[in-house]
């Protein structure tokens, strides 16, 4: 009866071996494929996302400094720009805070004074200037020397401003561009489709 | 049984494999899941919270200066409702928009100009709730050793950081740990509001605009630094910097202009023909209005006399006044001829409302400042302003806007004769003729003059006068 029974269920033939051995190697390699592609796909959907929100924090960054600026001036290549912001709070080592250390980080409170051009709104005697540069794959923001990593990325982010400065107003358009780690055919068609843009005004230099 | 024990061997590997699937299929939908809300997060909630939290701290900002520009537009309502102490304004906290934005302001004056027109400083703060739980982190992912998002938006999760490191006035004081309902974004910011005084320019009209004659010019000077003459041609001149400021602002765009403009020109809309006569920037792009004028509130009580000035009136100030508290007359008609003497040596302020037109003559004698506010019309010639002292500022002419937009004033200036004064008249119609040699400024609502005209504008104007308008002069944000 056992023999018997073992008979019914023994295994399958060679042939039906060999049949079934080879679609399951297809089915793996296929699941293989498609996981390690899902993966690099994953991956790149990622990190193209993690890119962008680097562009949008460079936006914000320079929209912001923008925002409060004097002045800006852009480079030739406009991939550097300077800011000359109001020194709104008593740092450490200005001639206030030499004088009462106690108001250190306190809010300045401006002065008024009589120019060629007209009334003045002064925080400080000289303002502070920030600089948005590129170095390596990295973007930087330096204010009075001080460095600051805004955005890290190997898709070779690369901001561009343009300072436009007319009779009673001025703004800056930016775009920030970056090639993705996957990319078709046409590298300059990838980077274009990645810009992102905007336009900030000075606020100091406001229509009356 | 060897049978049976086989088949539940079975049944348990099909478990084993159905239970690896799931989780298999779960790490990577965790994996996926999580990375997206992280993002999602940053996008969605985080950066529409960090900008939402910045329109709601401008929008702060423009009520609060709407409240100032009442101080000059509408004055019996300016700051209604507002908490005052001393000379400081705050509101409570103002909820608006889909997302429940919410705002809040104070508004304080920290200078006095000298024409005593205050200044204001205004603080507006402006909070945008972040979705989501307060456990959710920011992502900060970028480079080793890197932070990114949290170094730009600060979003308090559980408490308010400004508050708990800058105290609630960011000046180091009243220090606490305040919790917050939910996860928010707060960002502060500061505008300066200074006044606008009514002379900023030589001619400055919200309607139409033309003139002036082919052969006319408009330049400038400071009458601080002496007696007009003209440099605007010569850069080595030591007073060259204030001879191109006789500009022009025109609210329309029928912008027809004559002559030579030593100046920048500004109108909206406006299609300059003769542009190589504008030495300054022309900007086509500058829409602007003048709000109506209305007496002064705070005028001192009027003298006994004289009330009408008819025949010959001499003006013998009792006291030399000030400039924000003038000898004051009030007169009913200004058809003849008046002479408003110096008290003493003392530079003299005096300020005359007259209710009806002018049609006299007026003589200004030198150390005397006049300001003439007029309900009517104003129709004279050019050397029935006299003005000894030739400083512009000295004879100040204020057209008050009539009740009735629909009713319109005219002034109407013409030969022979020369003249030394200024006009703000933003309802008024504006006609000048002949060829005369003006030093001073104008505002009204349309402007014709169609002499070789010399126009000289007086720098010295620019901080004169009361306040007709506010505008923001700076902004700040304080980033901490």
């Amino acid at each position: 009866m056992k023999l018997k029974s073992s008979q019914r269920i023994a295994g399958f033939t060679l042939s039906e071996m060999m049949v079934g051995l080879s679609l399951s190697s297809i089915v793996l390699a296929a699941a293989v494929t498609s996981g390690v592609t899902l993966q690099k796909s994953f991956n790149a959907v990622d990190n193209y996302f993690a890119t962008h929100m680097q562009q949008i924090r460079i936006i914000d960054y320079l929209n912001r400094d923008v925002n409060r600026g004097l002045i800006v001036t852009t480079s030739v290549d406009l991939q550097s720009v300077t800011v000359a912001v109001p020194n709104y709070v008593i740092q450490s080592g200005d001639p206030e805070a030499i004088a009462n250390p106690s108001l250190i980080g306190t809010p300045r409170t401006p002065t008024i004074t009589y120019t060629s051009s007209g009334l003045q709104v002064n925080y400080s005697p000289s303002p502070s200037t920030v600089v948005y540069s590129i170095s390596g794959t990295s973007i930087l923001r330096t204010e009075n020397g001080v460095v600051t990593t805004i955005a890290s990325s190997t898709d070779q982010l690369v901001p561009q401003t343009t300072d436009v400065e007319l009779t009673n107003t001025e703004y800056t358009t930016s775009s920030v561009t970056f090639m993705p780690i996957f990319t078709s055919a046409g590298s300059i068609a990838e980077r274009t489709g990645t810009s992102l843009y905007a336009t900030s005004y000075l606020r100091n230099r406001r229509r009356g | 049984m060897k049978q049976f024990a086989n088949k539940k061997s079975e049944q348990a590997n099909v478990l084993l494999c159905v239970l690896c699937t799931i989780l298999i299929v779960s790490v990577i939908g965790g994996n996926v899941l999580f990375n997206c809300v992280t993002r999602f997060n940053v996008a969605s909630s985080q950066v529409r919270g960090w900008k939402e939290s910045l329109y709601a701290a401008e929008a702060g900002g423009d009520i609060a200066y709407a409240e100032v520009r009442k101080t000059v537009l509408d004055p019996s309502h300016a700051f209604s409702g507002w908490t005052n102490s001393g000379n400081s304004y705050s509101n409570s906290p103002v909820t608006f928009g889909r997302d429940n934005l919410t705002t809040s302001g104070t508004a304080d004056v920290f200078y006095y100009d000298r024409s005593g027109n205050p200044w204001y400083r205004i603080r507006a703060k402006g909070t945008a709730p972040v979705l989501g739980l307060n456990r959710v982190t920011m992502d900060d992912r970028m480079g080793v050793g890197t932070r990114g998002d949290s170094l730009l938006r600060k979003i308090d999760f559980n408490y308010d950081h400004f508050v708990a490191t800058y105290g609630p006035n960011g000046d180091g004081l009243s220090k606490a740990l305040v919790p917050v309902s939910r996860p928010q974004v707060t960002r502060r910011i500061e505008l300066i509001a200074a006044p606008i005084t009514p002379f900023e320019a030589a001619i400055k009209c919200s309607s139409t605009f033309y003139g002036l004659g082919d052969a006319a010019m408009i330049d400038s000077y400071n009458s601080q630094n002496g007696p007009y003459y003209f440099c605007a041609t010569s850069p080595a001149d030591p007073h060259y910097g204030d001879s191109r400021s006789g500009n022009i602002e025109i609210g329309s765009a029928v912008a027809t202009i004559r002559g030579m403009v030593y100046g920048n020109l500004a109108t909206n809309g406006g299609t300059i023909v003769r542009s190589y006569q504008i030495t300054g920037t022309i900007d086509n792009n500058v829409p602007f209005t003048i709000p109506p004028f209305s007496l002064p509130a705070d005028l001192p009580m009027a003298q006994p006399s004289p009330t009408a000035i008819t025949g010959n009136v001499t003006i013998n100030p009792p006291v030399a006044g000030t400039p924000s508290s003038p000898v004051f007359y009030l007169v009913s008609s200004f058809t003849g001829n008046l002479t408003i003497n110096q008290f003493g040596s003392a530079q003299t302020y005096v300020a005359i409302h007259t209710t009806n037109d002018i049609t006299g003559t007026i003589d200004v004698k030198p150390g005397v400042r006049a300001q003439i506010y007029f309900d009517g019309n104003v129709n004279v010639k050019a050397r029935d302003l006299n003005n000894e002292s030739w400083i512009a500022g000295n004879l100040q002419f204020y057209g008050i806007s009539p009740t009735d937009p629909t009713t319109t004033q005219t002034i109407a200036i013409g030969p022979p004769g020369n003249f030394a004064a200024t006009f703000y008249a933003p309802s008024a119609d504006l006609t000048l003729t002949g060829n005369p040699d003006i030093t001073g400024a104008v505002i009204c609502k349309t402007f014709y003059g169609n002499g070789n005209t010399s126009w000289h504008y007086d720098r010295s104007l620019d901080p004169i006068g009361d306040a007709v308008d506010y505008r923001i002069v700076s902004y700040v944000e304080d980033i901490r």
